[in-house]
Parts: C-alpha cells; sequence; structure tokens
C-alpha cells in the first residue's frame, strides 16, 4: 500500500513552547493511525498540522507525493474540504438542520445539487446503523448516533484521509466501543485512511498502529494487527 | 455573613477578558441606544404637547360681551407657502385694562406691531411688497418672547389695533368657507386663557404618540437582544459555578446584577446622549418647524422612567434567558425541536383583521381607534412568527445552496426569534408606506395661481375688481382679475362673492399679488391655494414627518438589534462555526448563511409590508379621486434602501468577529 500522506521534520512552536519538535510519520492507504499522549504532549498540534489546519515552522506535509503544508490559506481550506474527513468529540453538527443535510453538506459545499447531495448522504445511513433517523436533527439523536452522523459527514465526499479528534471522548464506554468499532472499519471499507487522536488506549487499540507522543517527540510506536 | 453574590459577581465581570469585554460594551451599547430613542420620542411627544399649549393664547376663550375687555382676532396668511399667524387685538374703551398676551409685557396699543424673532427675520429678507406691506406700516417691530410661540422657526404677528377697526371686525372673522378652519378666529375676550391649540400644533402630539407606539416595540427588541448577549458566557458560568456549589438563585442574582449594572450605565450613557445632544435634536424640524431647547427637555422623572425602563427590560431579558438554561441546560444548548408556530395564530390574525374591518367604517371615537390599532399590532406580534416559520420551510424547501439552506432551516428553527429581529421595521414599514404615499384630503391644485379677495356682495366685488387690477399693475404683477359667481364653484370662492386674480409667475408674484390686495380684503387677508390647503398640509406634513422619522428611527433600532443579534450568534455558535471552517467550510457561506437569516424575512416581510401600506394608500387615494405624493413615495423607497443598507452593514460588522472565533480553528475546537 502506498502513503497517502507523511509529515517529515515537523516543527511547531508557539512562542518559547515546541510543540512539535521534529516528527516524522506516514500514513498509507487504509492505514488507522492513532496519536496518544498526555496533555500537551502534541498530539493535537499533530493531528492540525497533518490535516493543514496550522503550518509547522520546519518540515513538510505531503498527501499523495505533493507538498501541501506551503499552500495558501484558500486551496488548503478546499484541500480540507475535499480530500479530508474530519470528526471531533462533540458539536460539529448544526443544531437547524435534519442528519441527512448534515450529511450532505460537504457535497453541497462543492457543488453537487442538492438532491443528489441528500441521496449521496442516506447511502451512509445503512451501513452506520442509522436508519430512519435522516430526518431527526441533532438535538434529537444521541450522543452515539450523533458521532455516527458526523462519521457519516466526514465520509461522504470520499476522502482520502479522516481526521478524529478524541472522536469518543464524550461518550459512555459501550457507545464509544460501537462508535470506534464504525469508525474504522467503515473507514476502511472506504478506502480511507484513519488518523485519531485519543487519550484512551481502549479506543486506540482499534487502529492499525499507535504513535505516542511526548514533548512534542514520538517516544514510541506499535503495530497491530486488527482481525 | 454578608452575601458573596456582589463581590463574586465584580470578580466575575471583572476578569471575564476580552471577549466579555466587548458582550458588556454591546449591550451597554444597545441599552443606550434603546435609552436615547426612548428619549427623544418621549421628548417630541411632550414637547409637542408642549408646543400646543403655548398657541392656546391666540384662541383664547370668548366671553360674554359684558365681560369682555377686547376684541381678537385671528387670520393667517401665507409667504412662500409658509403659514404667518397675525392676531389682532383691540382694547374694548372703558373696560379694565386687558392682561399682556404670552410673549409680550403689555396689551399692545393702537399702531404697535410684535412680531416672532422668525417673522423678523423674513421681513427683512423679502421686498416690502411681497410682504411687510400687509401689516401696518410702523418705525420698528416689538419682538414676541418665546412664551407666545410654538417653536423658533414660528412666524407670527400681534397687531394693536382700535376696536372699530376692520382686522377686528365681525366681517374679518367670517369663517362661512371651509378652510377657514383654524385659520380665521374672531372672540370677545378678557384674557388669553383657552383651550384650543393652534391648528399647526394640534394633531403633532397625536402623531408622535403613534410615533411612540410603533417604536416601542423596536425598543423592546433591542434592550432584549442586549440581554441575550453573553448568553453562551453566563451558560459556560453557571455550569462552573453549579458545579462549585453556587445555587440556582446566586447564579440568577449575579447575572440579574451584572446585567443590571450594564443595563443602567448603557441607560444612563444613552440619557446623557440624550442630554448633550439636545441642542442638536432641537435642530430637527417637525411641525412648525425647529424646537426650543427646553421643550424637547422631558424632566427628571421622565429621564429616570426610561433608565429604569430599559435598565428592568435588559435585566428581564437576561434572567428569562439564564431561566430557560437553568431548568434545562442541553434544551437550550442542542434545542432538541424546532419552535414550530402553530395555525392558531394565522386564524387569530384573520379574525383580528375581520374585527377591525368590522368595526372600522368610520366616526370612531380616538380610544376607539387606538384600541383597533392596538389590536391590529397583536394580531400581527403574534402572525409574524407564523410567517417566518412558513418562509423558513419554504426557502428550505427550494434552497440550491448551503448558505440558503442554512438560513431557511434557521429561520424555520427559531421563527420567534427572527421575528424579533425584524418586527419592528416590518410594522414601522407598513406606517410609513401608508403615510408617505397618502394625500388624501382636498385636492387644492385646481386653485394654483389664483389670489381671491372676499366681498360682501357682487357690487362690491365689481368695485372691488377695478381697484385690485390697479393695485396689481401699480406692483407690477400680470394677472387676469374676474368676479366671484354664484354658479361657479371650481374657485376658491366657491360661487360667494369677491375677486379672483389669476397670476402670472412664480410664487413671488403670487406673494406680491396678496401683498398688493391686501387693502381690499376689508380686515381679511387675500388667500390663494396655501390657504385653501392649509389644514390638510398641516396634517399630511405631520404624518410624512412622522412616517420617515418613524422609519428613521425603526431602522437605527433595528440595525442595532440586527447587529447585535447577529454578533451574539456568532459568540453563541462559535464552536460549530469553528469546527466547520476547520473542515473546509469556507467562510464566506457561513457569513451569507447569517446575513441570509436576516435579510430573507426582513426583505419579504418588510419589504412586503411596506409595499402593503403605500399599496393600500394608493387604492384609497384613488378611490378618494385625491393625487399621490410621489415625492413621498420617492422619499420613502430612499428611507428604505438606506435602511436596508444600515441594517445590512450593522450584520456584516460582526463579519470580523466570525473571522475571528474561527481564525484558529485548532483553538477554538479543544
Amino acid at each position: 500500500m502506498s502513503t497517502v500522506l507523511a509529515g517529515y521534520g515537523l516543527v511547531k512552536k508557539y512562542g518559547p513552547t515546541t510543540a512539535l519538535a521534529g516528527v516524522d510519520v506516514e500514513v498509507r492507504e487504509r492505514d488507522s493511525l492513532a496519536i496518544m499522549g498526555p496533555s500537551g504532549s502534541g498530539k493535537s498540534t499533530l493531528l492540525h498540522t497533518l490535516a493543514g489546519i496550522i503550518r509547522p515552522n520546519e518540515g513538510q506535509v505531503l498527501l499523495r507525493g505533493e507538498r501541501v503544508d506551503n499552500l495558501g490559506e484558500n486551496r488548503l481550506s478546499a484541500l480540507r474540504r475535499k480530500r479530508f474527513g474530519f470528526v471531533f468529540q462533540f458539536g460539529q453538527l448544526l443544531p437547524e438542520l435534519p442528519a441527512e443535510e448534515n450529511v450532505a453538506l460537504p457535497l453541497m459545499l462543492e457543488g453537487t445539487p442538492r438532491r443528489q447531495a441528500v441521496d449521496r448522504a442516506r447511502r451512509w445511513f445503512a451501513p452506520l446503523g442509522l436508519e430512519g433517523l435522516e430526518q431527526r436533527r441533532p438535538g434529537q439523536l444521541s450522543g452515539g448516533q450523533a458521532q455516527r452522523v458526523a462519521i457519516a459527514r466526514a465520509l461522504v465526499a470520499e476522502p482520502d484521509v479522516v481526521f478524529a479528534d478524541e472522536p469518543t471522548g464524550a461518550l459512555d464506554q459501550r457507545t464509544s466501543e460501537e462508535v470506534i468499532r464504525l469508525l474504522t472499519s467503515v473507514t476502511r471499507a472506504s478506502g480511507a485512511a484513519l488518523v485519531m487522536v485519543t487519550h484512551d488506549a481502549d479506543v486506540a487499540a482499534h487502529c492499525d498502529r499507535i504513535l505516542q507522543v511526548r514533548d512534542g517527540r514520538i517516544s514510541n510506536y506499535s503495530q497491530f494487527t486488527v482481525a | 455573613m454578608s452575601s458573596p453574590v456582589l463581590p463574586l459577581t465584580w470578580h466575575l465581570t471583572k476578569s471575564s477578558g476580552r471577549r466579555g469585554l466587548q458582550s458588556h460594551l454591546l449591550a451597554a451599547g444597545a441599552a443606550a441606544v434603546g435609552a436615547f430613542v426612548m428619549l427623544v420620542i418621549v421628548a417630541a411627544t411632550l414637547g409637542a404637547g408642549t408646543r400646543a399649549d403655548h398657541t392656546k393664547w391666540r384662541t383664547p376663550d370668548a366671553v360674554p360681551a359684558k365681560q369682555a375687555t377686547a376684541v381678537q382676532a385671528l387670520a393667517t396668511t401665507y409667504v412662500r407657502h409658509e403659514p404667518v399667524t397675525v392676531v389682532s387685538l383691540a382694547q374694548l374703551p372703558d373696560r379694565e385694562q386687558t392682561p399682556a398676551p404670552p410673549g409680550l409685557n403689555s396689551f399692545p396699543k393702537q399702531g404697535e406691531v410684535y412680531v416672532s424673532p422668525a417673522l423678523a427675520d423674513l421681513l427683512r429678507e423679502l421686498p416690502v411688497n411681497q410682504l411687510a406691506d400687509r401689516l401696518p406700516k410702523v418705525k420698528s417691530y416689538g419682538t414676541i418672547g418665546t412664551a407666545g410661540l410654538a417653536a423658533p422657526d414660528e412666524l407670527v404677528a400681534i397687531v394693536g389695533r382700535t376696536p372699530n377697526a376692520p382686522a377686528v371686525s365681525k366681517a374679518a372673522g367670517d369663517t362661512s368657507s371651509w378652510f377657514d378652519f383654524g385659520q380665521t378666529e374672531r372672540a370677545k375676550i378678557s384674557g388669553f386663557t383657552g383651550d384650543t391649540p393652534s391648528m399647526f400644533t394640534s394633531g403633532d402630539q397625536g402623531i408622535a404618540v403613534m410615533g411612540v407606539i410603533l417604536l416601542a416595540m423596536p425598543v423592546v427588541v433591542l434592550s432584549a437582544a442586549a440581554g441575550r448577549l453573553g448568553a453562551a458566557r453566563r451558560e459556560q458560568r453557571l455550569a462552573a459555578l453549579r458545579l462549585a456549589g453556587a445555587t440556582p438563585r446566586q447564579i440568577i442574582a449575579m447575572t440579574a446584577l451584572e446585567a443590571t449594572a450594564l443595563g443602567a450605565v448603557g441607560a444612563l450613557t444613552g440619557a446623557l446622549a440624550y442630554v448633550v445632544l439636545l441642542p442638536a435634536l432641537a435642530q430637527v424640524p417637525f411641525g412648525v418647524g425647529t424646537w426650543y431647547v427646553d421643550t424637547l427637555w422631558v424632566g427628571l422623572p421622565w429621564l429616570a422612567t426610561v433608565v429604569v425602563a430599559v435598565t428592568a427590560l435588559i435585566t428581564v431579558s437576561a434572567v428569562s434567558m439564564l431561566r430557560q438554561v437553568a431548568n434545562s441546560p442541553l434544551g437550550v444548548a442542542q434545542q432538541a425541536d424546532p419552535r414550530r408556530t402553530r395555525m392558531i395564530r394565522l386564524a387569530f390574525f384573520a379574525a383580528s383583521l375581520a374585527v377591525i374591518f368590522l368595526f372600522s367604517g368610520g366616526g370612531l371615537e380616538a380610544k376607539q381607534a387606538v384600541a383597533l390599532l392596538l389590536l391590529f399590532y397583536g394580531a400581527f406580534w403574534l402572525f409574524g412568527p407564523w410567517v417566518v416559520d412558513r418562509l423558513g420551510r419554504l426557502v428550505s424547501r427550494f434552497a440550491k445552496r448551503p448558505a440558503t439552506l442554512l438560513a431557511g432551516r434557521r429561520l424555520s428553527d427559531d421563527p420567534r426569534g427572527a421575528w424579533r429581529t425584524v418586527s419592528g421595521l416590518v410594522l414601522a414599514g407598513f406606517a410609513a408606506g401608508f403615510f408617505s404615499v397618502s394625500m388624501l384630503g382636498t385636492d387644492t391644485s385646481q386653485y394654483r395661481g389664483q389670489i381671491a379677495v372676499s366681498t360682501a356682495n357682487a357690487s362690491e366685488a365689481r368695485h372691488a375688481a377695478t381697484e385690485a387690477r390697479t393695485l396689481l399693475s401699480r406692483a407690477g404683477v400680470t394677472a387676469t382679475v374676474t368676479t366671484g359667481r354664484a354658479d361657479v364653484y371650481d374657485n376658491l370662492l366657491s360661487g360667494g362673492p369677491g375677486v379672483i386674480a389669476h397670476v402670472e409667475g412664480g410664487q413671488e408674484q403670487l406673494d406680491t399679488a396678496v401683498t398688493a390686495l391686501t387693502p381690499l380684503g376689508d380686515g381679511r387677508f387675500p388667500y390663494g391655494q396655501d390657504y385653501a390647503g392649509g389644514s390638510d398640509k398641516a396634517a399630511f406634513d405631520r404624518l410624512d414627518a412622522v412616517a420617515f422619522g418613524t422609519l428613521a428611527l425603526s431602522f437605527l433600532v433595528a440595525a442595532a438589534s440586527a447587529g447585535l443579534t447577529a454578533a451574539a450568534n456568532v459568540l453563541d455558535r462559535r464552536r460549530v462555526y469553528g469546527l466547520l471552517r476547520l473542515a473546509g467550510t469556507p467562510l464566506k457561506v457561513l457569513d451569507r448563511a447569517r446575513v441570509r437569516e436576516t435579510v430573507i424575512p426582513l426583505v419579504v416581510l418588510a419589504g412586503g409590508t411596506t409595499a402593503m401600506g403605500a399599496y393600500g394608500s394608493y387604492q384609497l387615494n384613488k378611490a378618494a379621486g385625491a393625487t399621490i405624493n410621489t415625492s413621498g413615495a420617492i422619499e420613502l423607497v430612499v428611507c428604505v434602501v438606506i435602511g436596508a443598507v444600515a441594517m445590512f452593514a450593522a450584520i456584516s460588522g460582526s463579519r470580523p468577529l466570525l473571522r475571528k472565533v474561527t481564525a484558529d480553528p485548532a483553538q477554538t475546537a479543544d
């Protein structure tokens, strides 16, 4: 499998604080990578740097071999919209839109006609166990259901990479287990890679690889074989 | 043990950071605008009453002949289309000395002429054959003091006469023509107490009250929006303080305290702005012109009442917002169900309209008319959210682009909130639309170019016609002079005896003709189209002024409300905006969505009702055969366009805030 996303020699400083101190990381197609570490270790900074949300002070980020960290803000924004998907802890769904329109939003932003976008969005409801919830608004969904809608939204535009930042942080253990299993399996099935920040070892265990980050450096690297 | 609420509130307010300070400043700013607008409209209402009171002496109560000490006659003549009120006074011989009229130190002696400062300026400015020659010739004019005047711009003269002078004769007080009403009076008097204000000031207070009614709701909405600001911050504080062990009562007390302090600071600032700007406000013409500064001073009790009312509104709004959070924090944060509106609103509106049509046939007393107006207002207030809800659903159904879809969903999600932002303009727009094009009343355009002089009979008219030709020729006025005929009604004499001069040339020639023909009037001034349409014009000018004043102030308040609401929404929704932007949603999509959220109901509802008002007025005018006030319609369009741009600018004003709160998505997401 070829490398879809890579970061080499990534350094990020916030004033006197060094959040990333020369990190190298590669993500292959259909790969799932968990980034773990204590608070302030730089794990979220690493995810945001790889996702083109923040620019590194040094180093390069490559997407399918093309450098992306030096793109202009508009092109970076378009890149995030078209090539990446995002799942956050909570609060990412627009409360006034029904679930299917929340999922269809990235497609509509790309100019897909609304009906077509909603049709494509609906296809994600069955694999994620959301049938019958298409018209529900986020406030009418449970936490687990809302996260599954967020996963559908992250995948609907068929991205190269899905970034997840503590996607189960606001869920109970059982729901968390269910959501993470769906996230990893559906992402893999879609052909996208997954990069996820988590502090939960049980959640990280669902990924192919785990990166331990401490003081802005990779302190440990583990590889699992997921059945 | 003393309560910890006050010191804790002070500490939290002080340490709320830049964003907290922004919210505080915006809330205080809204309170300032609310208090300022309220004070201005209260000042206009009270001031209009004071002005009217200052004119009552010109039509004092008549007394029986035996008790009379003087004869008073009121006449009105026009120069450059402006009315000049001339009060002739004659002391009756062998009677007690009549007291001095307001504005003079003593009762005027025969031959004395006192004029208002504005009239003195005009007398100096215009050639004598256009104005000064209408008054008795004097070496110098006395000055009427402010006690006898409604406004600095008023054109008033007091002329001392002998009791047998034509100007105070019965003929001079003849009010047989329909257009004499309010412009010509005569009475035997013993003083200057009276209850009848001048025609030019009598309707002002009622019209100003209409402005108050129309503007009250936008101010309430603005204050409520100010109270809503910082709701998200307070929500976080609620959670943190509850965890720290604070009781709901303590949290509500802290919120109330903070909102009261901010509201009071803002309202006092607005009150201060009103006081400081009083001289500038006094320069805004309404009715009889600009104002005396003290006429617009509302007094300390009113000042305090407005400050307290605005502060209370903000406090109640902030506490009620917090109560919703306290009762169901998740319900507010997530808002599980859309706040749908029911069909009962439409039914109530329809029923109210039926009642209004049923009872508005005519012959209504003022109180009944106000009751019907309030019913319409209330019904419309309930109906508005229903329309916004349906509009939102319609927009969402047919939206093709994400920004429009978002705006439509937001409208149907919280139709009451969206309605509150635009409601003031919707109602003001209707009134402004109606009054700006309305010209109901008598069409006097057929009298253009005519100057009439009434005579006692036809033979006097023939004699007067000959003399008129001589006088006009001597004054250099080209005119055709005819006498009135009993079977001709389409001229200023309406079938009565007298002389009509058809003057060629502009207003200067007409003013010269009136002046030249004054000696023929036997105590009455010659009159033209302005005199015939004086009463209607006075009413229309005021309606016009209040329509545009209301619309302009509504736009000011609505723009402030919309700007505040937009800023509050950005702050309340900064997390979701931040995350959407992080996921690549262009800022302009988020921005367009929130602008359309206000612009769509504004254009449809406010534009619709303004057009409805204008159309209704047009139809009414058409039915009555009256002309349309085209200049008013143009002014309305200009006002609406400027106002809409101001609102758009106010909403766009929070764009930097949106950019800022989403600028560092990484920080926002955390």
